[in-house]
């Protein structure tokens, strides 16, 4: 189960926040084809945001075809996103050594970052998030 | 069934005969199922609009339809919070509960009531006169849900709480949102403090409506721009401008595409109100043909 | 889109179920009701014992000092005199302060207090109207005072018929405090003062000027039916050459005149009871009167509608 955290000062709409982790959530592994998305009901009680704005990313996702929401049951994912890099993928083994190395190295948080950004730049130029 | 919580025309109060007016003019259209903000500076008139509504007070003019019909008649339908909370000090929780219950024979939900007081950690052989700021608000919330509102009505329900009960007590309200459709206008005079969970914005200032309507179209007809200081803003409706030396920034309704060397931007929530309210001259945004319901 | 769009259906109104307003009036004021029935209790104590042995035992003293004549050496039992006389004043003083605290209670407890903390709105927001909130709290209030001032002005008359004749300190009739207590004007005063009560605390929606207030009308209201209760009823006259003076045990009410030409008029006892029912008349009025200003000073604070 996806837990939403709302980031108020960050100026990305509520509803973008909720999608973004959503898909987040599905590129780590953390959601599944199958799983069940928490109902409006308790991403409300959760986070005091106006149930409306949980159904727009719902509406939003599902028009991605991301999730499908049965009548009744909830709203279900109905696919993955990416290469679906779990913790168990030699790809996230990797990058753990090299953040190891990196950190090792004496590179700090914001150095590490912008490293990854740049590479992130160079590969994937074109594509938005 | 009526898809309006609250429709109000040309709606008025003052307070006695010579007094002046708290309420002027009013006309503004509340869909069902909303979560709306009523916001202003304070003595702007929103809790006279709220006991109007909850038909604690009777309209000087125009008119007022709540849940389909009079306030009056809407009673067994509409939860009201006043401002400080009243609740009886001499009684015990569960008494206030067995209260709602005796006095709300039909609609009262006994179950409701209990869990949002229950959640709240609270003993039910507590006096209410030895509870907190945030336990009284949860005991009132609770003796207003516990009659199944179709209307809720909350007069500033957050003021005085630490930000932990806000959160928890505002997650409770959207509960009632989700679960029940229930619509809700809660009022303050701190726009952030609402923005996140409502959908509906009636800005109050001066006791007339400056702007009405579902918060992403307020925010959509309206645009922040930057321009050269000659820039002609004439076409548009100007909430507010200011020039700076060579540069024109202003929040405005554009009334046509803008130029290109115009920067543009979308205003946040509370730039709007605070441009409003700044300006009284501003021309209010209360699509009124919407309010004859 | 499910959990929105299908707001719960509303439970099937049950057609009989009405408010139990009456109940809560009684558990909010359960301080008032045990100081009301304490009140009465001890003053019905006192009066059974003045109406038998205080009576008894002051007739006993005095039946024997009327009978020393102008003896130097009599021996009665002055304390027992003493004692029904005190008494009777302390019980008389007790039960005609009654209609002044059901005023101050109803000023400022029953409804100034209410609405000053905005308790009354709390009333108002539930499933009956502002017209019910204040009948219902006047029709309970009435209920109990009637009662409980039934009871006691029934009993004070007793105690005070057991001396009448026979005790010759015992008050006249016409005494203003025995006449207050002793009768239904008792009970139509406490009325009248609860209905003043009630008037201040919603016209000055604080409590302690509605309390003031309600005990200052009050006060106003008993006056002014003591200057004319002599009035209320035909007075007989007597008159003619010398000083023709009033029956004993009546109560005269004016007199005048020269020598050639003096009048008094009085009434008799026979008048008391006519007396009692036209004082009791005119407060009812009077409630009557500031009971439906109550409904319309409601009707001013919550509006045409919301009064329906």
């Amino acid at each position: 189960m996806v837990e939403y955290r709302i980031d108020r000062r960050s100026g990305v709409a509520t509803y973008v926040q909720i999608v973004q982790q959503t898909k987040q959530a599905l590129r780590l592994g953390h959601l599944r084809p199958g799983d069940r998305l928490p109902t409006a009901r308790e991403v409300v009680e959760a986070t005091a945001i106006n149930p409306n704005t949980v159904l727009k990313a719902y509406r939003e996702l599902e028009r991605e075809g991301l999730v499908e929401a049965r009548r009744g049951l909830g709203t279900f994912v109905k696919r993955a996103l990416g290469a679906a890099p779990t913790a168990e993928s030699p790809l996230h083994g990797e990058l753990e050594d090299w953040a190891a190395r990196a950190h090792a190295a004496g590179l700090d948080r914001e150095d590490v970052a912008a490293l990854f950004t740049a590479v992130l730049e160079k590969h994937f130029q074109g594509e938005s998030s | 069934m009526t898809d309006t919580a609250i429709a109000a025309s040309a709606l008025g109060k003052r307070f006695g005969r010579r007094g002046g007016w708290a309420l002027r003019d009013c006309t503004f259209r509340l869909p069902a199922g909303r979560v709306c903000a009523v916001v202003g500076p304070n003595g702007a008139g929103k809790s006279t609009l709220l006991a109007l509504a909850a038909g604690l007070l009777g309209a000087t003019e125009g008119e007022l339809t709540v849940l389909g019909t009079t306030p009056a008649q809407a009673r067994t339908r509409i939860g009201y919070v006043a401002q400080d909370k009243p609740l009886y000090p001499q009684l015990t929780v569960a008494e206030t509960l067995q209260m709602g219950a005796d006095l709300n024979p039909e609609r009262w939900d006994a179950a409701a009531a209990e869990r949002i007081v229950a959640a709240g950690d609270l003993n039910p052989k507590s006096r209410v006169r030895a509870l907190s700021g945030g336990q009284r608000t949860r005991v009132a919330l609770a003796l207003a849900l516990g009659k199944r509102p179709g209307l809720l009505l909350l007069d500033e329900p957050m003021a005085d709480l630490d930000p932990l009960a806000r959160h928890e007590l505002m997650g409770v309200l959207m509960v009632q949102a989700a679960q029940h459709g229930t619509t809700i206008a809660m009022s303050s005079h701190v726009v952030a403090e609402l923005e996140d969970s409502c959908d509906h914005l009636l800005l109050i200032g001066g006791g007339r409506v400056r702007l009405a309507g579902e918060i992403d179209d307020l925010l959509a007809a309206h645009t922040r721009v930057s321009a050269d200081a000659d820039a002609d803003l004439a076409a548009h409706t100007v909430v507010e401008s200011r020039t700076t030396g060579r540069q024109l920034s202003a929040l405005i309704r554009p009334a046509g595409p803008l130029p290109d060397d115009w920067r543009t931007d979308t205003p946040s929530l509370e730039e709007l109100v605070l441009g409003h309210l700044r300006n009284p001259g501003a021309p209010a945004l209360a699509p009124a043909e919407e309010a004859v319901a | 889109m499910t959990a929105l769009s299908a707001p719960a259906p509303a439970p099937a109104p049950a057609a009989t179920a009405r408010p139990h307003l009456t109940r809560w009036v009684l558990r909010l004021h359960r301080p008032a009701l045990y100081v009301w029935t304490a009140l009465v209790l001890l003053s019905t104590v006192l009066l059974l014992l003045l109406h038998g042995p205080f009576a008894d035992a002051a007739a006993e003293g005095w039946r024997r000092f009327d009978s020393c004549g102008f003896n130097t050496v009599c021996r009665y039992d002055q304390s027992a005199i003493l004692r029904y006389k005190d008494w009777y004043n302390y019980a008389t003083l007790a039960v005609a302060a009654v209609p002044f605290l059901t005023a101050a209670w109803a000023g400022g407890a029953l409804f100034g207090k209410e609405l000053e903390s905005g308790t009354a709105q709390l009333s108002w927001a539930q499933s009956s109207t502002p017209v019910r909130w204040l009948s219902v709290r006047l029709a309970t209030a009435a209920v109990l005072v009637t009662a409980g001032t039934g009871l006691l002005a029934w009993l004070h008359h007793l105690a005070w018929a057991a001396g009448r004749g026979r005790i010759d300190s015992a008050k006249d009739w016409y005494d203003m405090g025995t006449f207050l207590t002793g009768g239904p004007t008792l009970g139509a005063l406490s009325l009248a003062g609860l209905a003043a009560g009630a008037l201040a605390g919603l016209l000055w929606r604080r409590t302690l000027p509605a309390l003031a207030f309600g005990t200052l009308l009050t006060g106003v209201i008993g006056g002014t039916a003591q200057l004319l209760l002599p009035h209320l009823w035909p007075t007989l006259g007597r008159s003619g050459h010398g000083y023709p003076t009033s029956p004993a045990g009546s109560w005269t009410v004016s007199q005048g005149g020269n020598t050639a030409l003096y009048h008094v008029t009085y009434h008799p006892y026979s008048h008391y009871w006519p007396l009692q029912l036209t004082a009791t008349a005119l407060l009812l009025t009077v409630t009557a009167v500031l009971t439906l200003a109550c409904f319309v000073v409601l009707r001013r604070l919550t509006g045409r509608a919301a009064a329906r």
